[in-house]
């Protein structure tokens, strides 16, 4: 086979031409007449080194070979250049200096994200962790029972707790939020004057700072003073005793609060969360939704209109499933990031997450337990946080695969 | 046949009642069918019908525009609470039926907060703390983000597919859970009083490279190969000619990520280095008239204070968001997240 190779055809007709010396030594004798063509020759040749081609052809004495991938080369390009061992190496090293632009980022994951998440899938099991001196008694499930009992040992609000205040935001204010941006792009759609200013309006509160917006809002419902004896009730219960409404007191110590038994619902509090989650939402869903609706083509609603459709059977009929894409899209993401909400909570209630955490979300109960060295614990919380997410995630592709018309 | 032909001269004297003219027998013929037509359209009052639609037209007009100002003003209000009660006094903030515009207008409150060392540091110190750290993390970043995303687009090596998943899979993982061992790897190297801890853990982010990598594969190859005939190595071609071609992408991910750390609030009170404190710890402080400049409580967090905190936290956002709005909306319709 090697000496075969080195006499394979070079790139001028010459070196093609010993390829037919080669063949026809090889082949049996022919008659003078039925002599093989240039082409049929250089076939017989690869077939003998067991390259398979697929065709060849020949333009100027130059046999053209098509390979398998049907790409037509020469027969140098298949056989590939001669290289030594030393050289051979290299070109592999250069192949591989991809890598050299991806090592910066690649280190910085190795320590700043890979070996964390295997690092908190070993640390939830370790009982008694110390983050400080890293020692541990051994391993076992004894920080997920603790962290789901609620028998931390801390005070405060419990993971339950926790997940009930999360689930409770999302799940009201997501969808909430979603309906009334489809509401205000439909508006918006079908105005033509004073579009681009309320366009812009709406928009504004798009880019804010979630601890600075909190505290504005927080402000709407805190009494100034004491319940009985306000100086000032706040914008929202004033709004309210307009309709004959007692001053409620939404954020202080007195929220009316109703108890389920391990956890406790306080209502009022989870109005102020839901009306901050709504405002702030708002924005990025109208942006996405009326992009959406000005794609809808126009014929739909001059079919409907003859037909002497309802403007709230367009809305439902025709609208609302044109775009369910979009609003499917905002409701996994919304929910999404829902579930990690923490920043507007402190916004609203402070860095205590209320009184005693009982604000708390599932991030802010993990950060609370890394802050107080309770390592343990936030790697068992993060971890449940993740299923929890994986869940919701895995539930919400399943619905939106059934439920999105188009 | 003759039936018909009486149908044709029924439908003819009704052209000629209404027109008030005889119309040419073979006309009428031909026009039978229009003209049939015409008697139920003369039975529909159209006038009326555009009436009806037009007064329905403008109640729904109406509606629409009361909903839309409605919204708009709740959009609004917030801003509008904040601003003018940066500026009122505190007497009046707690005035039992609040002002809509400030009575009497002062600008001290801002003075009172720029003087607060309550933080531990003064604005002045922790703005310009959260400038260098927004403004070293983008600029290291964005390399970072650059030469990954051209590798992963453009040059071919091993493994190269396999660590793009890797790296997109982690996207689904929350990042608290990787927070609490980032928390203890750089206390575990003594990074407790410099300002790298608020940089390096978060130069990689893999959305950005996702984001840039598509960018740079639209690029059509054949733009590759003729800067290479060229004599351009693979750095001159990514320097010279994709990155000025991804311009806009590489804009929005820088202010996306100036703004994200603008935003951090989390990482910086975590690690808690007491110089470097960033803008967004800043303003959950509660801020006390110490110095007794405004004449009311002086161990009290006042609100008119907080508001002005707000305000300054704010009004750099709501610029940006005015002048580079394109840019934003770019990077963020896409993700579904901000900052």
């Amino acid at each position: 086979m090697p000496d075969k190779k080195d006499t394979l055809p070079q790139n001028d007709v010459n070196d093609v031409a010993g390829v037919e010396e080669n063949v026809s030594n090889d082949a049996p004798q022919q008659p003078q007449a039925v002599k093989p063509s240039l082409a049929q020759k250089t076939k017989q040749a690869f077939a003998d080194l067991g390259k398979k081609i697929k065709g060849v052809f020949v333009k100027d004495q130059v046999a053209l070979i098509r390979d398998a991938g049907n790409t037509v080369i020469t027969a140098e390009m298949l056989a590939g250049p001669q290289l030594s061992r030393k050289e051979k190496f290299s070109r592999f090293l250069h192949s591989q200096s991809g890598w050299l632009f991806v090592l910066p980022a690649v280190l910085l994951m190795c320590i700043f994200t890979f070996y964390p998440i295997i690092n908190a899938f070993v640390g939830s099991f370790k009982q008694n962790y110390q983050a400080t001196t890293g020692r541990f008694d051994g391993f076992g499930f004894e920080n997920f029972v603790r962290v789901l009992k609620g028998d931390t040992g801390t005070g405060g609000a419990t993971f339950l707790q926790c997940l009930v205040n999360t689930l409770v935001f999302t799940l009201v204010s997501v969808p909430l939020s979603t309906l009334i941006a489809l509401l205000i792009s439909v508006a918006l759609n079908s105005i033509k004057p004073l579009q681009k200013a309320y366009q812009t309006v709406l928009f504004l509160p798009y880019l804010t700072n979630s601890l600075a917006m909190g505290a504005v809002f927080a402000t709407f419902f805190t009494i100034i003073g004491t319940k009985s004896n306000p100086e000032t009730p706040g914008l929202v219960n004033l709004a309210l005793q307009a309709f004959g409404i007692a001053p409620i007191d939404w954020m202080g110590i007195g929220s009316p609060t109703w108890e389920l038994g391990a956890i406790s619902i306080p209502w009022a509090k989870y109005i102020v969360v839901i009306v901050y989650e709504v405002w702030s939402g708002l924005p990025f869903k109208i942006l996405i939704l009326f992009s959406a609706l000005q794609s809808v083509n126009k014929q739909y609603y001059d079919a409907a209109k003859i037909d002497g459709a309802s403007r709230s059977t367009i809305l439902w009929k025709i609208t609302a499933p044109m775009i369910s894409p979009m609003i499917s899209y905002l409701l996994i993401t919304g929910i999404m990031g829902g579930m990690k909400q923490y920043s507007a909570i402190v916004g609203l209630f402070g860095e205590q997450m209320g009184i005693d955490y009982d604000m708390g979300t599932m991030v802010g109960y993990i950060y609370r337990y890394i802050e107080d060295g309770y390592t343990g614990y936030a790697f068992a919380g993060s971890l449940m946080l993740f299923a929890i997410i994986m869940v919701i995630t895995a539930i919400s592709n399943r619905i939106s695969k059934k439920r999105v018309t188009y | 046949m003759t039936k018909k032909i009486k149908e044709t001269s029924n439908s003819e004297t009704v052209v000629k009642t209404e027109e008030g003219k005889t119309l040419d027998q073979t006309v009428s013929a031909l026009s039978s069918d229009a003209a049939l037509f015409n008697r139920e359209i003369t039975q529909f009052n159209v006038e009326a019908e555009t009436k009806k639609q037009r007064t329905a037209t403008i109640v729904k007009n109406i509606f629409v525009y009361t909903f839309l100002t409605l919204c708009a003003i709740a959009a609004f209000l917030p801003f509008y609470w904040m601003i003018i009660s940066s500026f009122k006094t505190e007497a009046e903030y707690r005035e039992s039926i609040p002002t809509f515009f400030p009575r009497t207008f002062q600008w001290k409150n801002y003075s009172v907060v720029l003087s607060q060392t309550g933080a531990g540091a003064s604005f002045g110190r922790i703005l310009l703390n959260t400038l260098v750290v927004g403004l070293l993390s983008t600029t290291l970043g964005l390399i970072v983000i650059i030469i990954t995303a051209y590798a992963l687009a453009r040059i071919n090596f091993k493994g190269k597919n396999f660590l793009f998943a890797l790296m997109l899979a982690t996207m689904m993982i929350p990042g608290e859970m990787y927070t609490i061992t980032n928390y203890i790897t750089v206390s575990k190297w003594q990074w407790n009083d410099t300002f790298t801890i608020l940089i390096v853990p978060f130069l990689v982010s893999v959305y950005y490279i996702y984001l840039l990598r598509n960018n740079f594969m639209q690029i059509p190859n054949s733009l590759y190969q003729a800067a290479k005939v060229d004599g351009l190595s693979d750095m001159g071609y990514l320097i010279k000619v994709m990155i000025p071609l991804t311009a806009p992408t590489l804009v929005s991910i820088s202010l996306l990520k100036f703004i994200g750390t603008w935003n951090s609030y989390i990482w910086p009170r975590l690690v808690n280095i007491p110089d470097w404190r960033m803008i967004s710890n800043w303003v959950t402080s509660g801020f006390t008239d110490s110095a007794g400049i405004l004449g009311g409580s002086t161990s009290e967090a006042l609100n008119t204070l907080k508001m002005a905190a707000v305000c300054m936290v704010s009004l750099p956002l709501f610029l940006l968001f005015i002048f580079c709005r394109k840019y934003i909306m770019h990077g963020v319709s896409k993700s579904g997240t901000k900052g």
